[in-house]
């Protein structure tokens, strides 16, 4: 078998992805400057951090070999509770550690499903998805959703550091914090096995199940928080806050030129997928086109952003 | 992508699923078994369900998701899966209702376009997928936004017309029977025949091994390419009848037809994966949750009771089969 990774080949799809995110933004700003504004720029990486925190839960699970498509209904629990609680005179932190702690358990109840009771991950997560969603469903039904937005969730989505909004810098210690574990650690090393080939890794001694359903938990966790993080940004919850998340993040992983099969990719590609597609979503001002274009430019570049992936690899591999 | 160096994972080679039209009895029982007691216990909550048009408002409101259900077990028989079905549903679903206002009767050549434009749209996902080797996930997650673009460009908000020979044609009787349930007849014996067809056979064979099938000489790049195609036809269709159903065009009605379209899959028993299971299943597994949604609501129910109880049934169904037949335990990919 090849090795699982020289610098050169894993890398090359990440600078990659990065240069899609930078074409975007240069052609963007080139076409109006304004894009590049200090005010537009800090509006943009928020925004890129809801995505980019969502995502790192799906890159985690998509490298194990997985899907999680619960994702969206993870963030809207983490919203809708967030404010029912608190409203309900909830402490902020109980509140926040208490969904903090719902999140992981919703996560380890998807990586026991499919892991030991070997249920398909799309199956698996698209059930506990929709049984949260009935249970946003009723929880919403008595609540008024724009109260009791409490101020830690406000501060980490509006607060400002020396010009850097909050939440960007949070993500930016998440990511060099997930790139160390990924690369560093054996836990890491560990995904990767199990994402490239589960038999061979569970004979050179890989608990697979129990490396395979904490990424789940990670992923129940990473979203949560996004919902939190995003509650306090729009300064209400509703059901369906995080439905755009669902495909979102795994396009961001797929624009980050990871496998979407598991055992490939980096999550630097996938914050770089989460930039390029927050980039071509706040097009619409600047190009003056409809929402439709948007939509269907967004899909071009999900093709395109995979098809350079992809073609960076070959070429890495060619010259070697 | 995976196929530039990630190494095949070791399969087990089960034995090819051609010609094996029965499958397993015992699982289908589980299907039927609760199709059989929704059907008892909707009737018992409101008796008027008996009448033969009252079921026929069912099946009527099924069938646009009767449509996409036989487009996303095609797509997933082949071995992939297609998350564009419901958009390509929307996209004809709004060319329905805005090019066929004009016309008089059925006999409108827009009607052609909108099938093939179903053909083509499936037919990139195919290309995509076995010619350009994108993973189905990635390729069609494009597409659906590409066709979701598609659909706001010919109506922005909700509007036109369908009409009217649509609408009756959909909303009316046939002989004195509501026309849904010969629409219905007509899908299940059109897939009836194609499974057996030879494109049919070479559909199970692809999604069961493809190497296999390649060494057996299968153009498995042409079966991929028109498995696509025809799930974007179905769901074309499906975009017509709904246009008939409910007479005006939504842009972004696809969405809500996605995720529920996997879970009939599932419940229906056709492994993800491919090579298994068929339209039948899936068929039956969207009646069930029809009427699962229309049980809640003639109890007065809140919505939410619907939602958990669809997940709750999907999430049993799989784990109750694999209790049944251990031996499909986590062979879907």
């Amino acid at each position: 078998m090849r090795r699982v990774s020289t610098h050169a080949a894993r890398n090359a799809p990440t600078l990659g992805a990065f240069a899609l995110a930078a074409a975007v933004f240069l052609f963007a700003t080139l076409y109006k400057p304004a894009f590049a504004s200090g005010g537009n720029l800090q509006q943009l990486l928020v925004f890129a951090s809801f995505l980019g925190i969502a995502s790192l839960g799906q890159f985690v699970v998509i490298l194990a070999g997985g899907f999680d498509l619960s994702v969206p209904w993870l963030i809207g629990f983490g919203g809708v509770f967030l404010t029912k609680w608190t409203s309900g005179g909830m402490p902020d932190a109980v509140a926040i550690l208490l969904l903090v702690a719902c999140g992981a358990g919703i996560g380890l109840a998807n990586g026991i499903g499919v892991t030991w009771l070997g249920i398909s991950p799309i199956v698996m997560t698209l059930g506990t998805g929709g049984v949260l969603n009935g249970l946003l469903l009723y929880a919403g039904l008595n609540s008024s959703q724009n109260a009791g937005v409490p101020a830690v969730a406000e501060s980490l989505a509006e607060g400002r550091l020396a010009g850097i909004p909050v939440l960007a810098i949070a993500w930016l210690v998440l990511a060099v914090a997930a790139g160390w574990v990924l690369v560093r650690t054996s836990y890491g090393r560990r995904l990767y096995a199990v994402g490239m080939n589960d038999r061979a890794a569970w004979k050179a001694g890989v608990r697979v199940a129990r490396v395979r359903a904490l990424t789940y938990v990670i992923s129940g966790v990473c979203a949560v928080v996004g919902g939190i993080a995003l509650t306090g940004y729009i300064g209400l919850s509703y059901v369906d806050m995080g439905s755009p998340y669902l495909f979102g993040s795994i396009a961001a992983v797929a624009v980050g030129g990871s496998s979407v099969l598991g055992g490939r990719g980096s999550y630097w590609g996938t914050v770089a997928g989460a930039l390029t597609l927050t980039f071509i979503s706040a097009l619409l001002p600047v190009l003056d086109i409809g929402a439709s274009w948007l939509q269907i430019f967004y899909g071009g570049v999900i093709i395109l952003g995979v098809a350079l992936s992809r073609y960076m690899t070959r070429l890495v591999e060619a010259k070697r | 992508m995976a196929d530039t160096a990630t190494p095949a994972p070791l399969q087990t080679r089960r034995p090819l699923a051609v010609g094996r039209l029965r499958g397993d009895l015992r699982t289908h029982g589980l299907l039927l078994g609760l199709l059989a007691a929704v059907v008892v216990a909707n009737v018992v909550a409101q008796p008027s369900l008996l009448d033969v048009n009252q079921i026929g408002l069912v099946v009527q409101i099924a069938l646009p998701a009767v449509l996409v259900g036989f487009a996303q077990t095609i797509a997933v028989l082949s071995g992939g899966l297609d998350l564009s079905v419901g958009a390509i549903l929307a996209v004809s679903n709004v060319l329905a209702a805005t090019w066929l206002s004009g016309a008089a009767n059925g006999a409108d050549w827009h009607l052609v376009l909108i099938l093939l434009f179903g053909l083509a749209a499936g037919a990139v996902n195919g290309v995509l997928i076995a010619v350009f080797r994108f993973e189905a996930f990635v390729a069609t997650l494009a597409t659906w936004s590409v066709f979701n673009g598609v659909a706001l460009t010919v109506l922005d908000t909700d509007g036109g017309l369908a009409p009217t020979w649509l609408t009756t044609l959909v909303t009316g009787q046939t002989a004195g029977i509501p026309t849904a349930y010969w629409i219905l007849a007509v899908v299940l014996v059109v897939w009836m025949h194609l499974r057996r067809t030879r494109f049919g056979m070479q559909l199970y064979a692809v999604g069961s091994d493809e190497e296999r099938a390649r060494l057996s000489g299968i153009r498995v790049t042409r079966v991929k390419i028109a498995a696509f195609a025809l799930a974007g036809l179905a769901a074309a269709i499906g975009g017509i009848l709904l246009a008939g159903a409910t007479s005006t065009g939504q842009p972004t009605a696809g969405n809500s037809y996605i995720l529920p379209s996997f879970a009939a899959v599932v419940i229906g028993g056709t492994r993800l994966g491919g090579g298994a299971g068929g339209v039948g299943l899936t068929t039956a597994a969207v009646l069930l949750l029809v009427l699962l949604g229309n049980f809640v609501a003639a109890l007065d129910l809140d919505n939410w009771v619907a939602v958990v109880a669809t997940s709750g049934l999907l999430i049993a169904v799989v784990a109750l089969r694999a209790l049944i037949d251990p031996a499909r335990r986590g062979d879907e990919a």
